[in-house]
């Protein structure tokens, strides 16, 4: 045998688990190609299958727009910062729609990967990385959508666009952190994923996505941007609709929560994902 | 390490424990609720679970371009050791080192999906095993040849039969070209033709000084493939060397292994196999026989007290637990009489119908009209090998009778 083939020959040391920071993310990076396949593998299935193929990204937020604009907008008169409220509504619908997606998916995927986690290896971190970057595909196609919909009303992207791909990673970053941490969880309880579901739902009406921040009262404000969902999507509806400012309060208080459940999350992971095949 | 050492395994052990595993379903409010009635008792007593260990202290080294079998009855720790070598599950005490790439193959075509055609799922396959995709598409060609299904490669493998299925999947995995490769019992699927291709490429990997370590209950393929086996009883080593005493050792556990369910200990049996032999028609001793083929099943028992009229029965298990036939001397009308000390007795069996599976023999015998249980031992196994005929296809096989109306008058031209 030559002696370029044994130095190319990498080393594994197989020993119980001990350490608590090894995040390991060199490992992960040498799976790049896995994790690439697993994102593609999520949309060409969910496309693959569906009669209307593609067409679901663009129906799933129009679909709630419509409702919304008919009762909130028509019926309920809610303000919508003096634009048109369909424009409005589906510019906090579109990365809500993301986020729930990417959240859902990240926090099932080990689950419903059950087969693979039990009988291949691979950096676990992977499932919930694809589950959050496939969705981004379903972002990109509803903006198809919203920039129709805001020439319509003789609307233009501003200069503030620029910065939709800050919004787009912290809104990522946040559904891998719980991700990370309600995936674990799933394993144990499947309970996390029949309740999911209703969180997201009600979650979504404690988020300025039907109605403006302006409608919350001014002593709660504090309390309310403790979900960091309300300064994300402020930012989004900035950056896509260049109205309004964001709320940089809100987003620093979201940006230190979302970095903290992040690293926490991470370390969680890496500290059960060794578990995962012996119980799921 | 050594550079000529592929896998070096020190002390390895895996302890499960057996509440957890049973409570992998389990609901959160039934986890709150325990916890509620622990407080509440004031108990910070532990439920005693019980632990087993279901490896220990596996110590072994193995050098480039060995081929290793690794053999044992039913769990006894063969898969549990090629889950800690290929990293799915941790070690609980022990370490090990592995020189080189590493493939394993416990299960073909994990993570293929059904919707994907076999094109994407060669990629997403590839990738899963840890190949990059330039390394893909270079082999590309030369899996599709090797599973040989170039025509439907652009198929969505749920329309696939599961032998194309297989082919597909083992061809990937084929062509990663691991220095160190670990199959479980994956050779056991698919047609002989195939099987054959797989044990010819393992050769060629071999060749290669390529390491493999391989996981089965097919002697077999464990003759053909392997130099050296590491036997494992109750997970632990018993044997690591020659293939020929490893199997010796396996076929004589096979052979007295009591069959749990019958709630009895060996030593209270009144009556017991000591020697089994499982031949073919012309009396030569084997474990692999073709479909149709004729067997012939010899047993040597022994009595601790005399009695009349034991009830011999022979059972034919399949591999995963369906008892497909049973032969009883009662029921074929044969009386052993008074029997005491030693005998033999021969037992002849009709053609095989059973399709390409492996099976193994059980003999129960049981007191005169079906009564007690005297003794349950599981005495031998076998494989049925054929090329169409396997577990998708039925039980069994046989030939049946025809009678076609209506079709010499519509014709087909013959």
């Amino acid at each position: 045998m030559s002696a370029t083939r044994l130095a190319e020959r990498p080393v594994t040391r197989i020993r119980p688990p001990k350490g608590w920071f090894d995040l390991a993310l060199p490992e992960v990076w040498r799976h790049r190609e896995l994790l690439w396949q697993l994102m593609l593998r999520e949309l060409k299935i969910r496309y693959k299958q569906a009669a209307l193929g593609v067409t679901w990204a663009i129906l799933q937020p129009l679909l709630p727009v419509v409702v919304f604009t008919v009762i909130f907008g028509g019926f309920a008169r809610f303000p919508s910062g003096g634009m048109p409220y369909s424009v409005f509504s589906l510019a906090g619908v579109l990365p809500w729609t993301y986020f729930a997606e990417a959240l859902r998916r990240s926090a099932t995927g080990l689950v419903t990967n059950s087969e693979l986690v039990r009988k291949v290896y691979f950096p676990r971190l992977a499932i919930p990385l694809a589950g959050v970057a496939s969705p981004i595909v379903d972002f990109g196609f509803g903006l198809l959508l919203l920039f129709p919909l805001m020439a319509w009303y003789g609307m233009a992207p501003t200069w503030s666009l620029l910065t939709l791909p800050l919004w787009m990673l912290l809104t990522l970053a946040f559904a891998l952190a719980l991700g990370l941490w309600l995936g674990p969880l799933n394993v144990r309880y499947r309970d996390i994923m029949h309740t999911l579901p209703f969180v997201i739902q009600i979650w979504m009406y404690a988020t300025p996505i039907v109605y403006p921040l302006s409608m919350v009262p001014e002593k709660w404000r504090s309390v309310y941007s403790l979900n960091p969902m309300v300064g994300i999507i402020e930012g989004f509806r900035w950056s896509l609709l260049g109205t309004g400012h964001p709320d940089m309060r809100a987003v620093s208080i979201a940006t230190a929560l979302i970095t903290i459940a992040l690293l926490g999350g991470l370390i969680y992971f890496r500290k059960v994902e060794r578990s995962f095949a012996d119980v799921i | 390490m050594n550079d000529n050492i592929a896998l070096q395994a020190e002390g390895l052990g895996k302890r499960y424990v057996l509440g957890e595993v049973n409570a992998r379903y389990d609901s959160l409010r039934e986890r709150l609720a325990g916890m509620a009635r622990k407080f509440v008792s004031g108990s910070r007593a532990t439920t005693a679970k019980q632990q087993f260990w279901a490896l220990r202290e596996a110590s072994f080294t193995i050098e480039h371009g060995e081929n290793v079998g690794i053999i044992g009855l039913n769990g006894a720790g063969k898969s549990t050791l090629l889950k800690i070598l290929s990293r799915i599950t941790d070690p609980t005490s022990g370490s090990a080192a592995i020189n080189g790439r590493v493939g394993a193959l416990l299960e073909v075509g994990t993570g293929f999906h059904p919707e994907l055609t076999g094109r994407e799922n060669v990629y997403l396959y590839g990738a899963i095993l840890g190949m990059r995709k330039a390394e893909i598409e270079r082999k590309f060609d030369a899996i599709v040849e090797f599973a040989g299904i170039p025509k439907f490669i652009d198929t969505p493998v749920k329309r696939y039969s599961s032998g194309m299925y297989v082919r597909l999947a083992f061809a990937v995995a084929a062509h990663m070209e691991p220095d160190i490769l670990l199959l479980d019992e994956v050779l056991a699927v698919g047609d002989l033709a195939f099987q054959r291709k797989c044990l010819d490429h393992a050769k060629e990997l071999q060749k290669r000084d390529a390491t493999i370590l391989f996981v089965s209950h097919n002697m077999f393929s464990i003759k053909t493939m392997c130099e050296r086996v590491i036997y494992l009883r109750d997970g632990r080593i018993q044997h690591d060397g020659s293939v020929q005493s490893g199997i010796e050792l396996y076929e004589k556990d096979c052979r007295m292994s009591a069959l749990a369910w019958t709630g009895m200990k060996p030593d209270e049996w009144p009556i017991f196999i000591t020697h089994s032999e499982l031949l073919d028609e012309q009396g030569v001793p084997r474990a692999l026989f073709d479909f149709g083929e004729k067997m012939k099943l010899c047993l040597t028992y022994e009595t601790r007290k005399p009695m009349d009229s034991p009830n011999f029965i022979v059972a034919i298990v399949r591999s995963d637990g369906v008892p497909v036939c049973n032969y009883s001397t009662e029921l074929d009308g044969i009386d052993l009489g008074r029997v005491s000390d030693t005998g033999s007795l021969e037992l002849d069996l009709p053609p095989l119908k059973l399709v390409a599976e492996m099976y193994s023999i059980s003999v129960l015998i049981r007191a005169k009209g079906f009564q007690e249980i005297l003794c349950g031992q599981t005495v031998a196994t076998f494989h049925v090998r054929h090329p169409l005929f396997d577990t998708h296809f039925g039980v069994f096989h046989e030939p049946a009778s025809w009678r076609i109306q209506g079709a010499v008058t519509l014709g087909t031209g013959k």
